[in-house]
């Protein structure tokens, strides 16, 4: 079970990382293009036209996307920002408690994100609402992707409350001490 | 519920669940579900995924992990290590000599990196070990390097300029170009400080570093060529119109790539890895983003904004009055949130009253961004000085002490730009627009 969870929470934040990358070769390729048709006219050719269509519609659909893939990994790389002051301040039979209490209100949140972003994507789905850009896409991918994402971080946050009851460490709390230490 | 009555609920949920240790972006959300179901006729459940996806779903944020993904990519090449060689020679003629390394070592890497974490942790690592060797004042070097790293900020490319650009429809570019000139404004009067405290301090000073030829000099210097000429290329770019943030963030990348495998230095394990760091650190700023574009909408639905607003225009306060009481409430802020928070809380409440007053959203991101460095020199919450403090093992507290000039200097630049503030504005006054 532990190792599913750390395999899903990894698969998403590298599908994540992968669709960045994705955006970077996407803009790269249409750089590319624009030299080549400044060149050809330059030279007197007719111009290629190598664009992407709609790519600042699809770039924005990708990092949302992305974003909410990678939420449940930035969790478990303790790298969502928060004050520990108070938790660091508490005696060690009492910080686990407050950690717990925090990560089951941080996945009540969730909760109620994932469930928001749901009925969005549902209704994408119901009036096939579709994006005003040469290529319509059905916005249903995308949101569909920021809700799954969203549920994933909320399954991650509910999992490091699960530990921390059983009075064990989670990842985003070893990472987070981990980088105080320095690495 | 009255305003009078809300506003302080709000106040409680906001610092209560932070001090818990709630995630900064939960808070955000916490507080605006708070407000919503208090103050608005709309249902929560829709207002938060149309809301969120809405300010995130635009383009302009592509910018955000291309411009960390090309700083993630440098902090793993041998910049850093070139740095410290290319630049030393030629301090050796100022007062303060090895100590301007910090300062300039910054503000280079700063044109490559958005973070100010990052810059002062590459310059640190490099730069402390070394000036500890030759004998420096250690609270000079350390205090140097938390001022200086500061200007990952300011200098284009700048993180907390995309975010205070997307979160309020300001042009990106133009926000970039209004950072280039405060940026060396505060990088000359930090210098300017190094040279008087060294004048004044010679028995704090080591003995003068052996002359480096002139020819080895210039050698260890042309290593750092290309890395200018690759922050030319994206400044360069966006400043002649060439091309939009994101596409000279990409330009970035692709140059980054190209200069690290040059040198060797970057094998297929290091660019995996600084993907994924690039990916985390986005995200992050992503979910506080998704959380202030919630909390923006609820605000508005309780009127909090607007009655500030109002209450600020009735105490009929000068602008510089009122710049001045911004800034020692942000101080206070930035003592316990991050850079980012503060940015997106400001947008969420405090924008309003200060378009209200006349002030340019321009040139109040500028002043927005040197307030947020403050934030990271200030204990007990203090990004530079968690890094700083895992470098050299100093708490964070005798660190912001060693760093109290350069919080001093701060606030003067702050001063300045609001006696000029055609320091922020002149430069994207002259842009050449597509």
């Amino acid at each position: 079970m532990r190792r599913t969870l750390d395999r899903l929470y990894e698969a998403a934040i590298w599908l994540a990382a992968a669709t960045f990358a994705l955006i970077a070769v996407l803009v790269l390729l249409q750089i590319l293009g624009r030299l080549a048709d400044r060149a050809a006219r330059f030279l007197d050719f007719p111009p290629l036209g190598l664009t992407i269509p709609s790519l600042a519609e699809i770039g924005a659909f990708l990092f949302t996307g992305a974003v909410f893939l990678g939420l449940a990994g930035t969790l478990q790389a303790g790298s969502h920002v928060r004050v520990k002051l108070l938790i660091q301040a508490l005696p060690d039979t009492a910080a686990p408690w407050l950690g717990a209490a925090v990560c089951a209100a941080a996945a009540a949140l969730a909760g109620f994100a994932t469930w928001s972003s749901a009925l969005q994507a549902l209704d994408s789905l119901q009036f096939g609402s579709v994006s005003y850009g040469v290529i319509p896409i059905p916005l249903v991918i995308p949101q569909g992707v920021m809700t799954a994402g969203l549920g994933l971080f909320c399954l991650s946050l509910t999992d490091a409350m699960v530990t921390l009851v059983r009075g064990g460490a989670p990842a985003h709390q070893l990472a987070e001490t981990r980088t105080e230490a320095g690495k | 519920m009255e305003i009078a009555t809300l506003a302080p609920l709000l106040l409680v949920v906001l610092f209560g669940s932070l001090a818990l240790g709630l995630w900064v972006g939960f808070a955000l959300i916490a507080v605006g579900l708070v407000a919503m179901l208090v103050a608005a006729p709309a249902p929560a459940s829709l207002v938060f995924a149309t809301k969120v996806w809405g300010g995130l779903s635009v383009w302009d944020l592509t910018a955000l992990p291309m411009f960390i993904w090309m700083g993630e990519i440098l902090v793993r090449s041998r910049l850093s290590s070139d740095m410290f060689s290319g630049l030393a020679p030629f301090t050796a003629r100022l007062p303060g000599r090895l100590l301007h390394v910090n300062v300039l070592g910054c503000a280079l890497f700063a044109a490559v990196s958005g973070s100010s974490a990052a810059t002062t942790a590459t310059i640190g690592r490099m730069s402390l070990p070394e000036l500890r060797a030759r004998g420096y004042d250690d609270r000079m070097a350390i205090g140097t390097l938390a001022g200086s790293g500061t200007f990952g900020f300011l200098i284009p490319p700048s993180i907390i300029l995309i975010v205070y650009g997307a979160a309020t429809e300001q042009s990106i570019a133009r926000l970039f170009l209004a950072g280039v000139l405060p940026g060396l404004m505060l990088a000359a009067l930090f210098a300017g400080y190094i040279m008087i405290w060294a004048t004044l301090n010679k028995d704090k000073m080591p003995p003068a570093e052996p002359p480096v030829g002139r020819r080895e000099a210039f050698r260890a210097a042309a290593r750092l060529l290309p890395v200018v000429g690759l922050i030319l290329a994206v400044i360069g770019s966006i400043y002649l119109g060439i091309a939009s943030p994101t596409e000279a963030a990409v330009i970035g990348v692709a140059g980054a790539v190209i200069l690290a495998s040059a040198t060797g230095a970057l094998a297929w394990a290091d660019f995996l890895e600084s993907l994924r760091a690039a990916t985390v650190t986005t995200c992050m700023i992503a979910f506080i983003l998704a959380g202030a574009a919630f909390l923006t909408v609820a605000m508005g639905y309780t009127g909090i904004p607007r009655e500030l607003a109002r209450a600020i225009g009735a105490m009929e306060l000068t602008p510089y009055a009122l710049l001045a009481m911004l800034t020692v409430f942000f101080i206070v802020m930035g003592m316990f949130l991050d850079g980012i928070s503060i940015v997106v809380l400001t947008v969420s409440i405090i924008l309003p009253m200060v378009t209200a007053a006349g002030i340019d959203p321009i040139w109040f991101g500028v002043f927005l961004v040197l307030v947020v460095e403050m934030s990271q020199i200030t204990p007990p919450v203090g990004f530079n000085l968690f890094v700083i403090q895992t470098i050299t093992g100093r708490d964070i507290f005798a660190v912001a002490r060693y760093a109290a000039p350069f919080f001093g200097l701060l606030v003067l630049a702050v001063g300045l730009l609001s006696l000029f503030p055609g320091i922020a504005l002149w430069l994207p006054g002259t842009m050449l627009s597509r």
